[in-house]
């Protein structure tokens, strides 16, 4: 799987880059700054990018308006943004195309190399990856709305890692039931919410997040 | 081009035609005066003449303006001799108050003298019509300009002693004021202009006690008709009237440049006002000063409380690690397993303390996106109506993402509302943010600490707080301070 890697730090993207690497992902490129982040998006087409929000030239927000813009050109084009702050307005505009393909963690998650590479195996396959900051966020917000207050406490629990984007398989193995059980919460789920039930993972997650923003 | 040279034109034809209203009216009015007194009608006539060449020669209206205020003057002179020495006037028309001539004289020198000073203004830049006027004198270089300021005082003073009987006394008085009110013009223009405006506002107040007596007078019983301004006859109540009228118009217009002349006068009226500017900032900059230094306190201890420890944890555990790694390694496994999550946790903390010193949506998009990144925050329904396009200086912006965070977090508190809007807008200089929640009302500046903190937080930038809100809702508070909008990089 070949990786673009966009990170300023020099340690952090060496460390990135070794940690991909003894993965088994392909280092297509690894670069410093926005303008050059377009430039091998576009030229080099990867199965993924990996992009710190916080780049050269500004300093400000410039790695996340490359990558929406790069998904404007190529769309779909999948891209898993890191960041030291997660912001809902950042994870809003990433979500905007509803097209899948995204992933938005802080860079803590990579100290758990498993999970973060099985995150970004999610966003190369078009699915979608939310930080659970970002998701807990979202319910705190709509903790007292009508619907969201019917759901029991372990619904909530399976809804808010459905949120950030994992498997059935994985949020079984998280809260340690059986993937039979995750199915029935989540059909369970869907239903309280009025949302149409789908088997697709991604379609979920996009569901989930989109009645969380709304 | 061509558009603007017609209207050029046009107006120079307006002025044209005005001048020759003006004149007619002048003319009708004042020929009997002159007449009756025996007054010469040629030296009006004269300077009327060499304005007109004057203006004609400049193809420009300028010269009309001191042409006419000169024979306005020259007109004003004989009237002035009436009233002193007229016979009609010998008895009571002014009552109980004794002015003979000199108030109309006085006129007839104002209207001169400025006549005079603009007519030489004009003359000086137009050396060719300087040297028709006046030979050789003008456009001579600057050192000659106080004895040409002296030639039109010296012809004045020849002509009113030609042409009348009214000498003796005035003539060289008139002289004498004209020179030296030339001279003052000349070596120092403030000067000329405060003692003008200070002859106006005078003038005007002596005129009106004038015209009051007058009143007085002829409410008392008046002896005959007045034909003043010779025959055309006006009744008593008109020229009375006509009297308080230009009394109050030179008060009027004395008062108005008042302030002009005297800049000073302006500074003492806002003299007070800065002595309350100069508190206020005082005390807003006590505060600014506090306010920083407890904030760095704050952080000083959350560090040390917080990260620093952590990290310190994470060394302990690691150095413990590798001690444990020969003997037993899965203890060591777990303790830096603990290390991992110990620096986590730092890092979470370092995180939430930078948001508190400046968050970072507002350094990457300014106040208008923070502003709409703290609504999503909220645990509130906040709806944002924000238009800001550009960003603000970093201070106002950062004053003003706490002001409005401290105003939801208000709203989640204490309003009981579920639902709040922030709009913000900017224009003409100024940024106007409001806070609107329909919750229970009743919020008071005085008794919380947050709407006084905000309140605090702003006045470092002359930024005004108000709050309106009645008991049972709803809650608007507003926030107004200066700002400059530089547009977005």
């Amino acid at each position: 799987m070949r990786i673009v890697l966009a990170e300023d730090q020099f340690l952090l993207r060496d460390g990135l880059a070794r940690l991909l690497e003894a993965h088994g992902f392909e280092i297509t490129a690894a670069v410093d700054s926005a303008p050059g982040l377009l430039r091998a998006l576009l030229d080099r087409q990867p199965d993924v990018a990996i992009v710190d929000v916080r780049l050269p030239p500004t300093f400000t927000d410039d790695g996340l308006r490359v990558a929406i813009e790069a998904r404007r050109e190529v769309p779909g084009l999948p891209v898993l943004v890191l960041s030291q702050y997660v912001e809902q307005l950042y994870a809003r505009e990433l979500l905007a195309d509803q097209r899948g393909g995204v992933g938005y963690l802080l860079k803590d998650r990579v100290f758990n190399d498993d999970q973060f590479v099985d995150a970004v195996r999610t966003v190369a396959a078009g699915g979608t990856v939310m930080d659970a900051e970002v998701v807990s966020k979202l319910l705190g917000r709509r903790a007292r709305d009508e619907p969201l207050a019917r759901l029991s406490a372990r619904e909530r629990e399976v809804l808010a890692l459905m949120a950030e984007g994992r498997s059935n398989s994985a949020i079984a193995q998280r809260l340690f039931v059986t993937e039979k059980a995750v199915s029935k919460h989540s059909t369970s789920i869907f239903t309280k919410l009025d949302l149409a039930p789908s088997d697709d993972d991604n379609r979920r997650v996009l569901a989930v997040l989109a009645y969380l923003n709304g | 081009m061509r558009a603007r040279d017609q209207r050029e034109r046009h107006r120079e034809l307006g002025w044209c035609l005005a001048l020759a209203i003006v004149l007619a009216l002048a003319a009708v009015s004042v020929y009997p005066v002159f007449a009756e007194a025996g007054q010469q009608w040629w030296l009006p006539v004269i300077v009327l003449a060499v304005g007109l060449l004057v203006a004609v020669k400049r193809r420009r209206a300028g010269a009309i303006l001191p042409s006419a205020l000169i024979l306005l003057g020259f007109c004003w002179l004989p009237l002035a001799r009436y009233y002193a020495f007229g016979p009609a006037y010998r008895y009571g028309w002014w009552g109980p108050v004794p002015v003979p001539g000199q108030l109309v004289l006085a006129e007839a020198y104002a209207f001169l003298l400025l006549g005079g000073w603009l007519a030489w203004r004009q003359l000086w830049r137009h050396p060719a019509a300087a040297r028709l006027v006046l030979g050789r004198t003008a456009g001579r270089s600057e050192a000659g300009q106080p004895w040409g300021l002296l030639l039109l005082p010296a012809v004045i003073a020849v002509a009113s002693l030609a042409t009348s009987d009214y000498s003796g006394f005035w003539a060289p008085l008139t002289v004498l004021l004209l020179a030296g009110s030339m001279l003052v013009i000349r070596r120092s223009p403030d000067l000329a202009a405060r003692m003008a405006v200070a002859g106006l506002i005078l003038l005007g107040l002596a005129g009106l006690a004038v015209a009051i007596g007058a009143q007085r007078a002829l409410r008392f019983g008046d002896p005959s008709g007045y034909p003043l301004l010779g025959a055309v006859i006006v009744s008593s109540e008109v020229m009375v009237g006509l009297a308080i009228g230009e009394a109050v118009g030179l008060l009027g217009l004395g008062c108005w440049l008042l302030p002009r002349a005297f800049p000073e006068i302006r500074s003492l009226a806002s003299a007070a006002e800065l002595t309350r500017r100069v508190q206020r900032l005082t005390e807003s900059r006590e505060v600014a000063v506090d306010t920083a230094a407890a904030e760095l306190r704050r952080l000083e201890r959350d560090l040390h409380d917080g990260a620093q420890a952590r990290l310190v944890a994470v060394g302990m555990s690691l150095r413990a690690a590798e001690r444990l790694i020969p003997t037993s390694p899965d203890a060591a496994l777990a303790l830096v397993a603990e290390a991992r999550e110990t620096s986590a946790r730092a890092l979470t903390e370092l995180r939430e303390l930078v948001r508190g010193v400046h968050p970072p949506v507002l350094a990457d998009r300014g106040l208008a996106d923070a502003i709409r990144a703290l609504a999503l925050d909220c645990p509130l329904t906040i709806e944002t109506d924000i238009d800001v396009p550009g960003r603000l200086p970093a201070p106002v912006e950062t004053a003003c993402y706490f002001a409005v965070a401290e105003l939801l977090t208000n709203v989640a508190k204490h309003s009981g509302s579920a639902v709040a809007r922030v709009s913000a807008e900017h224009a003409g200089g100024l940024l106007r943010i409001a806070v609107t929640d329909f919750g229970l009302g009743g919020a008071d500046p005085v008794r919380g600490t947050g709407l006084a903190g905000v309140e605090r937080r702003l006045a470092a930038f002359d930024g005004v707080v108000a709050v309106n809100s009645p008991v049972g809702g709803p809650t608007i508070v507003a926030i107004e301070l200066p700002a400059v909008l530089s547009p977005c990089a």
